[in-house]
Parts: structure tokens; sequence; C-alpha cells
């Protein structure tokens, strides 16, 4: 047994599966977003099908779920009903407010129609609350404190489960925007 | 119906593959050539089982039977036939049957023509690699199972990704990195096999060194092919980017490289011979690696397939190689020994060692750069990427150095030479090498490392055609031989040298077109409105309009961007964007107008549907089209080497000239350059 060769090469092999051993599960497509721990940034926008626009400050004491979206998303139209559902699962300290993310208006009325909506969607036709939010895909979904603070977002479609988690978690954050590790 | 068959069939290769593992390995331990015998027949039916397997699902997917997961995962009514074809190895599921059938003619191929040699080393070899198709049979059967018979079957297919319907180039990349990548198994059964049985002697290593060469020539072939297909498709101008992917394949191939030039080492000394073989076992590691790196979703990259249950599997695998490899190297690695030694001092020997010095140094520093982001993360939680910079940074001193042996070391005789020879044999080419370098200078070279590029090269050009030229001109001399005479005889009896030397120009012209097309290209970015023109170069690009084009499986915005060089109107060029029913973004296809000097580049960066601007992105890549060219002569020369001779009889296929020998081979003191 040559010992050198026997230490020379677990000492370079080892580490590396170790390595890729610990990277497993390791998304990178998940790309850690500035920011969660930091206040939402402020917006008013036009709702679909007219009427008053929305307001971030009105919703001030409330979670609020804002989802990002658009009808060409195909993750977006499978993750639909679990938020359809939201409001009247959750309660009225809930806010649910999805934004339409480069798409025709015309297409977001027919879709609303046609599938239905619990909640009001808004227009962002200028593209700058998304820039604002560092979106770079759609479906992606912010949890807002009650006290105005980005506590998750979620990259990719919502299960019931997901929601319900990143929900509780927004309710029980401290009013004080403060970093977290997420 | 499909589905059951295609099971079945899986399984049987998986049975044949692990019956013909466990057989080999106990004729290898008893000796028994009645075992062997078997070992063969399991590792045809291996084979047979494979082709069969991968033969039925292409039917099927030709004929759109989407009851097979597969064909629902990929399949398509819109596609057209070749594209229907080529997505059996487009998506994860399909790439591994794809893998296990190149597998599974490459075990065919070298159980075949081994047949009836080396009964010593061929069980262990078989075991090995009927243990590895084991492995992969497995993944089919299980976690990466293609032929699963849905209940209720879509009435459409989603078609494979628009990307790899983009460009011809698409069918036959992944086709030949799997002969590459998976060939590697081969030799890394006969270097296993060499250690085991104790045997690398002169015969056995040119056994391995055959079946190192034949993948070799294929990878190379694909790692420029995935960079021309980058280059053509992706509409960045550029043909390597570093990706991890990308990287994955590269690494084999330096230690494959190394372990092409420490084999012969092998073979004229007798030294080395524990290095080359711990060279191919690595290069056979790393491809796992690669392919664990491409399928388990734990990189980032445009080949990137989805996570799935196949990473673990695969790290499992990988880590079970290598704990075999180093126990299999630590135990038997004192029984190859050696029976000569490296001589001191400049020489030729000298000059191999230091080749493999730097091609390992290299594999280390782009596997460092590759892991580092996973190392980060593990260590500290926080994301980072290694980009260009660093791998750039590192690669070209290294690439600069090994141009500089490319040149010295064939200029350099064997063994211990005089300082007088030495000065005699490394003198002369340095007229080729300022020669390339004046006119780099006045072409406008001025980057640094460019100018040391063409320096190096071309010393190289000038040492590879002497090399080439020596035996022919010797022939010619001594035995009054016409040129044509002297050059057929060469290639017949030198043959392996001369495509060697095929192989080295080949090399040289691609490192002098990789470091030009680096560093002398022009770019300009631009909104034009329609009538609107741009100066490029001598080009005078203006944008006339957009067109739209319907086809079966996508719409296309093309931009008609007129070409003038001067006077001359030199037609239209056509950069388009693509727009697929399953992407959200669109996809762009650059349009390249190709010419010997460089290539004229343009990719829409922006387009609008009625065609008033236009966002265009225009380079000039000088010598991109020679990177192409010098591949092709890179691999013919490979494959040349492995054509056989027509000569009667082992012995005269090895003959050379004796001046060359005597400048070329062998040990001993003071074998002066003749002329």
């Amino acid at each position: 047994m040559n010992r050198k060769v026997l230490f020379g090469g677990l000492l370079v092999s080892l580490p590396l599966v170790i390595l890729l051993l610990l990277s497993l599960g390791r998304d990178p497509h998940q790309v850690g977003s500035p920011l969660v721990g930091r206040p939402a940034p402020h917006f008013t926008l036009p709702v679909v099908g007219g009427g008053e626009s929305v307001t971030l400050e009105s919703m001030r004491g409330r979670t609020v779920v804002l989802n990002f979206w658009a009808t060409w998303c195909v993750p977006c139209l499978e993750e639909h009903p679990v938020l359809a559902a939201g409001p009247r699962r959750f309660g009225g300290d809930v806010v649910f407010l999805g934004v339409v993310y480069q798409d025709e208006t015309a297409d977001v009325r027919r879709f609303l129609r046609e599938q239905g909506s619990s909640y009001p969607s808004l227009l962002d036709d200028s593209g700058k609350v998304a820039i604002a939010y560092g979106v770079y895909g759609v479906p992606e979904t912010f949890f807002v404190s009650p006290g105005g603070t980005i506590v998750d977002k979620q990259v990719g479609p919502l299960t019931p489960d997901l929601l319900a988690f990143y929900i509780d978690r927004a309710r029980s954050a401290a009013a004080a925007p403060s970093k977290s590790t997420s | 119906m499909i589905g059951f068959i295609g099971r079945g069939l899986v399984l049987l290769s998986l049975l044949a593959a692990s019956a013909g593992s466990l057989v080999a390995f106990s004729a290898a331990v008893r000796r028994s050539a009645t075992g062997l015998a078997w070992a063969r027949r399991f590792a045809y039916a291996f084979a047979g089982t494979m082709l069969a397997a991968n033969l039925l699902m292409v039917y099927a997917l030709l004929a759109r039977d989407f009851s097979v997961g597969y064909v629902a995962q990929v399949g398509s009514r819109e596609v057209p036939d070749w594209v229907a074809v080529t997505s059996l190895w487009s998506s994860l599921e399909g790439s591994i049957l794809f893998w296990g059938m190149v597998l599974g003619l490459y075990v065919l191929a070298a159980t075949w023509t081994n047949r009836d040699r080396h009964p010593e080393t061929m069980p262990w070899a078989l075991g090995v690699w009927l243990a590895c198709a084991a492995f992969f049979s497995f993944l089919i059967a299980g976690p990466a199972q293609p032929f699963l018979t849905l209940a209720n079957p879509p009435s459409a297919g989603p078609g494979p990704n628009p990307l790899l319907q983009n460009h011809l180039l698409m069918i036959i990349h992944p086709p030949f990195l799997y002969l590459g990548y998976v060939g590697m198994t081969i030799p890394f059964g006969f270097a296993a096999a060499a250690l085991a049985s104790g045997q690398l002697g002169a015969e056995f290593i040119r056994v391995l060194r055959t079946w190192l060469l034949l993948p070799w020539v294929f990878l190379t072939v694909a790692i420029v092919l995935g960079g021309w297909w980058a280059y053509e498709v992706l509409g960045w101008g550029g043909y390597w980017a570093w990706d991890p992917v990308e990287n994955a394949s590269f690494l084999p191939w330096l230690t494959a490289t190394a372990a092409l030039h420490s084999a012969l080492l092998v073979e004229r000394k007798g030294i080395l011979k524990g290095w080359t073989v711990t060279l191919v076992l690595a290069t056979f590691l790393l491809t796992l690696l690669g392919t664990f790196m491409t399928r388990s979703g734990v990189f980032n990259s445009v080949h990137s397939f989805t996570q799935s249950a196949i990473g673990p599997t695969i790290l499992v695998f990988l880590s079970m190689c290598t704990i075999y490899s180093v126990a299999l190297l630590a135990m038997r690695i004192e029984t190859l020994s050696p029976e000569g030694r490296i001589e001191p001092g400049v020489s030729r020997d000298m000059a191999f060692l230091l080749n493999n010095l730097f091609f390992v140094l290299f594999t280390f520093t782009v596997l460092i750069g590759t892991l580092f982001p996973l190392v980060v993360e593990a260590l500290r939680g926080v994301q980072m990427s290694v980009g260009r910079p660093y791998f750039d940074r590192m690669s070209v001193p290294i690439g600069v150095a090994l141009l500089f042996l490319l040149g010295v070391g064939p200029a350099l005789p064997w063994g211990r030479a005089t300082p007088a020879q030495v000065r005699r044999a490394l003198l002369p080419p340095l007229a080729g090498g300022v020669a390339f370098l004046a006119l780099g200078l006045a072409a406008g070279v001025r980057a640094p490392w460019a100018l040391v590029a063409l320096l190096f090269g071309g010393y190289a050009a000038q040492v590879t055609l002497a090399e080439l030229w020596l035996p022919v001109g010797q022939r010619m001399k001594s035995r009054n031989e016409s040129v044509l005479r002297a050059l057929a005889q060469v290639q017949s009896r030198g043959r392996r040298r001369v495509a060697a030397f095929i192989v080295h120009a080949g090399m040289v012209l691609v490192m002098i077109a990789i470091a030009i097309s680096s560093t002398q290209g022009v770019t300009a970015e631009v909104q034009l409105a329609r009538g609107q023109s741009v100066a490029l170069g001598p080009y005078t690009l203006t944008f006339l309009g957009v067109d739209q084009v319907s086809e079966p499986h996508r719409d296309a915005l093309v931009a008609n961007v007129g070409v003038r060089r001067g006077e001359r109107e030199l037609g239209t060029l056509k950069p388009r964007m693509n727009y697929y029913a399953t992407q959200r973004e669109p996809i762009g296809t650059p349009a390249v107008r190709t010419t010997f000097p460089h290539d004229l580049y343009l990719s829409a960066l922006n387009l609008d549907p009625d065609g008033r601007t236009l966002g265009l992105h225009a380079m000039i890549n000088p010598m991109i089209v020679w990177i192409w060219i010098a591949t092709g002569i890179m691999a013919l020369g490979g494959l040349f080497a492995l054509l056989p001779v027509r000569r009667i009889g082992l012995a005269a296929a090895t003959q050379e000239p004796a001046a060359a020998v005597a400048a070329d081979a062998g040990p001993g003191p003071t074998p002066a350059r003749i002329g």
C-alpha cells in the first residue's frame, strides 16, 4: 500500500466529494433578494377595470401579499387558484394585490373575466414598480408585514402550504424594519 | 406497448451489464478463459439491448407516441422530423438513454477488437466497463426512466427546448460530446486493468493510448462545436464563456491530452507509468463530475437540466469510482515499475514533463474556479460567481506557456544534449517566430499577450513544419525517392509521428486564432432608425426594415441590415428575434458573414414589430473561421493516427526512417540531429 498515493488521493478527492454533497439542493436560480428585511417600496397604481388607484401606504397595519404575474406566464396560471382562494382563507387582515408585469390590458381583463378574481390587480405599465421590487421574472410574490417591511420573497408559483407559511411569518414579523438573513 | 418493451429492454441491459461485470471480475481473479468469453457475450448483449432501446425511443419520437413519458415531455407534432429525432438527447432522461447506447457501442468495439488479445487484462477492463454500464442502466431503469407509460397521454407535446431547434449544429454537438465523454470509460477500464494486473508494457500502453485517442478526437471536436454553436446561436459574439458546463467538458480534455503525452514516455522509455494511469483515471472521474454538474441542478448554466433525483445518484457513483481509483492506485501502483529514467537537463523529455505539469496546473485552476462558488456558499452562505476575468487571467499565461512548449519541445533532442546542440536546435525556428510577430505588428496587433502568442506560435509553426518535413527530406536524399514517394512512405511508416505533428499544427493555428480573435475585435452598439446607418471598420450597416416570418414551431421578426464595404454592396444580413410558444422571452439569432480574415457579426438587441427602430450589436471578429478549420485539422490528425497502416506485419508499421528515429527516439547519449 503506497501511503503517499493513498493520502494524496484522499486529500484531493474527499473534499471535492464532500463539497458536492453539501451543495446538493442548492438552487442557483434562487438569487437572494436584497429587499428582504427592508421597507417595501411605495407605489400608487391604477386597478384593472377602472376605479380608484391603490396605494401601498393605505395597506399599513395589514399584511400584504404582493404578487407579480402575467397572462403569458404558465406558472402564474398554475398558482392563480391558490391566490384567488386567499382572501377568503386568511381573513381581512391580509390584503392580496396582483401587479401585472409586461402584459396587454385587454388580455388581463379577459383572463380575469374568465378565471375570476377575488382581489384587485394593478397595472404597472411603465414597469417602474417591478424594477423597484427587483422583479426579474414571474411569478414573484412579496410578503409585506403590517409595518411595511418585506419579510419574504417567493420566486416561482405558490402552493397553499407555502402561502400559509409566508403569511404567518409576515403577520408575526416585528414592526420595525430589521435585516433578516433569508 | 412501446413503454413496456422499452422498460423491458432497459432491464435486460441492466441484467447483462451486472452479470457481465461479475463474471468478468471473477474470470480475472481465477484467470478463466471461459469466464472471459462469457463476459464478452454479456458485453455484446448490453450493447444490443441499449441500441434496441434507443431505436425504439427514436421510433416513438417520430411516431409522436405521447403515451411514452419522454415523448410527452419533449415531443411535438409541430416540429420537423429532424428535431423529433434529435430530441432523443435534448432532455435529461433521453440523454442518459443515449449515453447508454454510446457506452454500449464503445464497449462492443473495444471488446471485439481485443477479443483475441491481452487475456490477463481484458477481464479486468470488462469488469470495470460493465460495472459503469450497470450504473447507467440502473439510472435509466430507475431515476431517469424515459419509457414510463402515461395513463392519460396528452394530445400534443411542447417540443424540445427552443434553443435546441435554432441551429443545425445542435444536432451534432451532443453526439460528439457523448462520443468523447462516454468514450473515456474505455481507457478508464484499461488503466484500472493495468493496475489490477500489474502490466503496462509496450503492447498494452498502445491499446490504452489508442482507446484514449479516439474519444479525445471526439471530445476536441465536441468542445469546439459547443463554442461554435454558442457563437452562431447565442448572439453575444463570443465562443467561450467559462460557463460551468463548458468547463465540465474542458477538464477531462486537459487531463486526457496530458495523458496522451505522458503515454508516449511510457512507450519509449518505460517511465511515468503510474502517472499516466492516474491521469487516465482522473479523466474518467472528471467526466463523471461533468455529468454531475450538468444534471444535478447545482450549477446555473445554459446547459442545466432541471434538478432531479439523478444528482445524488451520480454523486454516489462518482464517490464510489473515486474511492475505487484511489484505493487501486494506492495498492497497485508499485507493480508498475519504471524501466528507465528521465534525463535531467534541457531535453525533449523535460519538455514532456513540463507539458504535463502545465496541463495539470490548468486543470486545477479551472476546477477551482468552477467549484469556488460552491465552497463560498457552503462556508459562508453567500452566493457568488466566478466569472471570465479569473479564468482568462489564469488560462492565458498557462496557454501561452503550453504554446511555448509546443515549439521548444519537439525542437529539442531526446535525452542529454550539449549546450551547443541545444542552441543549434532552438535558434533556427526563431525566424518563424519573429516573422509571425512582424506580421502581427504590421497588421496592427498591439495587445501584449497576443504578440507573445504570435512569437511562440510562429516558432512552433516552423518547428512543426520542419518536423513534418524532416523524414521526407531524408528519404529523398538517402534513398533518392521522389517527393511523393517519400511522403507516401513516411505517412505509412511513421504514421503516428506524422499525425501527431498534424495535430500540433492545428493546435498552433487554434491558439493563434484565439489570441487574435480575443484581442483584435471591434464592436459597436447603436440604436438605428429605419434608413439609418452606422460605420464599423470597413463596413457601412444600414437598417432597412423588418419582416415578419411564421414557421411551424416559431414566429420571428427579421431585421434587414444592408451591408456595404466601400463602394461594393455585399447584400443583406438578417439578425432575428424568434418567439416560441413555450418561452417567455424571445430568443435572438445573430447573422454572421464569415470570411477568412474575419466575421461580420450582427445581433438584434431590440426590434419593434413596426420596424421603426433596431437596437443593433455589431462586431468584427477576426480569424474566427480559423478556429473551426484548425479543429478540423486536429481531428483529422487524430483520426489519421488511429487508421491502421496497410503493411504486412506489426513491426513494419512502426518502422521509421533511420535518421528520423535517431533524431527522435530512444534514450542514450548525444542523439545528434542530422543536418
